[in-house]
Order: C-alpha cells, then structure tokens, then sequence
C-alpha cells in the first residue's frame, strides 16, 4: 500500500516547527507514526506535509524532579514504562503505556504521540475501497455521520491506552509555539468533537507531559479489555488513582465517547468510602457519564457492561493492595 | 521532491534517491534488494517487516525511509556473521521454529531485539514480545522454544 505524495519537514527546533505549522494549513506532526500512517495508507488522512519531530534536540526523556515527573513527548511508550521511577511510582502510566499496541509499537510510538492520536470508528478506519461502498462520513471529509444518523456530528471514539492513565493523576500537558509556552491540564487538550479531538491552538506542539509530585503516593492502575491482548485497541479502558487513605479517588475511561473521560460523580462518591453501597452507585454513576455509542465492532450495551466490570477489578485490585 | 539520504543497513552505508512517501519496507525490498524482510499486511498489523533500528524492533512498514537516515538498521540478512548462521536462526532450524517461512524473519529480529533487552527472559515475556508477529502455521509452540533454548544458552554463558 503506497503512502500518498506529501512533502517533508525535519525542522530542528520548536520556533522552525511551530512556524511550518502555522504556514501549511495542511501540515501534520510525525512521531512514531504508528497512528498517522496507517490512515495515510487509508487515505482518511492526506496532509500536504509531514513534519517529523525527531531531529529537534531534548524531547525524548523521563526527568524524576522535585515537582514532579516531567516526560519528554518523544519518549518512547516503551522507555516510560521501562523507567525505574515510573514502574515503581506511576504503575499505572506504566500498565497503560505497556499496553499499547504490540512491543513494536510500543518500541516506535511515542506518548505525546499516543495521546493526539485520532480518534477511531469502523466507518473511518477502513480502506478507501470499503468506504467507497456508501457516502463519506463527516470524519472523512463528508456531510453525515453513519452511527448516529440524526445528529449533524462527529462520534468516534477515542481510544488512546494513555490517556487515562494521565487523566487520574492530573497531569499537564507542555504545550509549545513560537508565540511561547503554556501548561494546561491533559484533559483540556481534547474536544470532544470526533471531527478534530484535539483543541490545540494553531502552530502549538505537545512538548512534555508533568504528572504531579503527589501522584507517586498512593494508588494507580490500568486496566484494558480488549479483543485480542497482543495489539488490539481497548473495547474499553479504565484507570483508577486513590490517595494513600483511599479518601480521593479518581477514575477515567477511554474508548466509551469521543474524549478520554473522567467519571466524576462516581468519583465523588467513591472518595466517601468503598463500601459495597458506594461501590454500586458508583457502577451506575460512570454509566450515565459515559456516551458509548456503536463506533467499534462491539456494541455500546457491551462496552458499558465491561465498564462495570473494569470499575469492580480495579477497586479489587485497591482493597487488596 | 526527491530526498538524499544514506541508509545504514547491516553495517553497509546506501546512498539512495527517495521520495518521502516510500516507507522503509519497500525501499529495503526495492531498492536495496534486501528481499528477506517481509511485506504482510503493510499496516502494522503482523510484524512481518520488523527490522532492527538502533537495536528496537521496528515496523519497517510504519517508518518512513527519510525517517531512518542516521539510524542502524539490521535486516535478517544481516544478522549471520562470516558465514555463520546467529544462535536464532540455528535454534529455528534445529527446534523447528519455522514451516512456510514468512514470518520468521520478523520473528527472529524481534526474538534479538527482547534478548538483546532481557537475556534470560521468562516464556511469558517472550509471548508477549512476540505477540505481535502472526504465524499461521507452527502455533507458536516450537518457536516460543527456539527463542527459549537461546535464551538458556547465553544464561550459561554468564
């Protein structure tokens, strides 16, 4: 399968690569490129230039620091998880980021590139030949949505391992252009529009992730229930972090709506305390948050079951640490 | 346009002319000539084409040949030395690792890649290293001992 024509960029700073980016209007960044070109080779993503992120200098790292754990956003999936600090302190970034894909793609993927992924539905990750059989939808360029017919947007899913992960231990996003820098929370960087998930200014580029000094007490997991184990995207993932005294709690999913989601009213009332009646309303309460709808072979009625499920392993997992 | 660009390949340095949308796999395949890198699904999907860079395990169809200039790659054909077949590919041939072929490149360069990170590594770890490389014909079995008999060889060489 041939990629189509594009031109290449290999800036060597952030100032040059935010420049190309505000001047192409059709410019993507290229990290481990296990997302961005398999849809090339699809056709759903045909940008008039490639930008790769690898010759800028100091991007790829993981820095134990006073404040916090700071992550370069060219880190490897497969050197975070490897990391001493993050295996032992951040075990749920690590199951996240060691879940993703095969050991290959953990290998070549990147975690700024795991979290900007596109965002996934059956109708838009296809060959062009077998979404030539009805009309584009509004993801691939077209006027229509084929999952939820009646509403004029956009609802595919959202399936990075990472997010998550990231999402439970507040953790902020670095994000950098010519312009400057700014921080801001790694859950604000996503839409929730299925058509563009991600709501990065023009020219800005995802440069470091910072997971919070207070995250490396307590508790943190990952859980992924997928078809196959060995490279699948999640039918659904969920991680949880608690406080050492259990009196926060924080939940988020992925891959049941059009952004990674944290659960906050099952939060709050898990953050009361984990008995059996908290535990239940806290099964209903991530229920009605979520907005699973039929963007995978398996039906949202399943991914909401298995939502439960994973809630339950998860405070398993925490009661019996 | 048409980039320049010198590909270390198995301790060999290529010049080549190529076009930014050629991937790895192919300019291995088409221009070098290097056919023992397997083309499967092309989307990353069976770990046919892994090749070695700076060491990893990579999916030669998901990298962009620019994108590997100033990196080492090592192809299955580079991996005998002076006419000696690696201790993988032995243990393949002698455990009977392999039936039609297709996959075993991948499978030995990503066998390398999770010995060269863990040497004695545990038959869980290697299932799950190799879990991404589809065989149809052997059931995994005789490979997963091929990778295994390697393994409890350089554990006694320590």
């Amino acid at each position: 399968m041939r990629l189509p024509k594009f031109e290449y960029a290999e800036p060597k700073s952030i100032e040059e690569a935010s420049s190309i980016l505000s001047k192409e209007d059709g410019a993507k960044i290229l990290a481990g490129g296990t997302d961005l070109l398999v849809n090339m080779k699809h056709r759903v993503e045909t940008p008039a230039v490639i930008m790769s992120l690898k010759k800028i200098p100091d991007l790829s790292f993981v820095r134990p620091e006073d404040g916090g754990i700071r992550i370069g956003a060219m880190t490897s999936l497969k050197s975070v998880y490897s990391h001493p600090t993050i295996a032992e302190k951040l075990p749920g970034l690590a199951l996240a980021a060691s879940s993703v894909g095969s050991y290959h793609h953990q290998a070549m993927g990147t975690i700024g590139g795991n979290l900007c992924q596109q965002n996934r539905c059956k109708y838009f990750n296809q060959s062009r030949w077998w979404r030539s059989s009805r009309a584009l939808c509004f993801k691939a360029g077209g006027e229509l949505c084929h999952v939820v017919k009646k509403k004029n947007i956009c609802f595919s899913s959202y399936c990075g391992d990472v997010a998550p992960s990231l999402l439970v231990m507040n953790a902020k996003a670095l994000l950098e252009s010519k312009e400057g820098k700014r921080e801001v929370e790694v859950e604000s960087l996503f839409t929730g529009d299925g058509k563009s998930p991600l709501g990065l200014r023009r020219g800005e580029i995802l440069t470091e992730i910072r997971v919070p000094r207070e995250c490396q007490e307590g508790f943190s997991t990952y859980m992924k229930f997928a078809n196959r184990e060995s490279i699948d995207f999640p039918i659904v993932g969920a991680s949880l972090w608690a406080s050492p005294d259990t009196k926060t709690v924080r939940l988020a999913f992925t891959a049941v709506d059009r952004k990674p989601l944290r659960a906050r009213k099952a939060e709050e009332r898990l953050s009361g305390g984990l008995q059996k009646s908290a535990l239940e309303e806290a099964a209903r309460l991530v229920l009605e948050e979520a907005k699973p709808v039929n963007t995978s072979l398996y039906p949202a009625s399943h991914k909401r079951d298995v939502m439960g499920l994973l809630l339950e392993s998860m405070i398993t997992k925490l009661l019996g640490r | 346009m048409k980039h320049s660009v010198a590909l270390s390949v198995n301790g060999d340095t290529y010049d080549v002319l190529i076009s930014p949308n050629e991937t790895l796999l192919d300019v291995l395949r088409e221009k070098l000539g290097l056919m023992g890198t397997k083309k499967g699904c092309d989307l990353g999907a069976c770990g046919a084409c892994t090749v070695l860079v700076d060491g990893e395990a990579y999916l030669s169809c998901l990298m962009l040949a620019v994108n590997a200039a100033g990196r080492k790659i090592v192809t299955i054909e580079g991996l005998a030395q002076g006419g000696e077949l690696h201790p993988l590919q032995k243990a393949f041939i002698e455990k009977g690792g392999l039936q039609c072929g297709f996959c075993t490149p991948g499978m030995i360069l990503t066998a390398k890649a999770a010995l060269d990170e863990e040497a004695v590594p545990t038959e869980a770890s290697i299932r799950r290293k190799i879990a991404g490389n589809l065989c149809r014909c052997t059931g995994y079995k005789k490979i997963v001992e091929a990778v295994s008999s390697v393994a409890a060889l350089s554990g006694k060489e320590d």
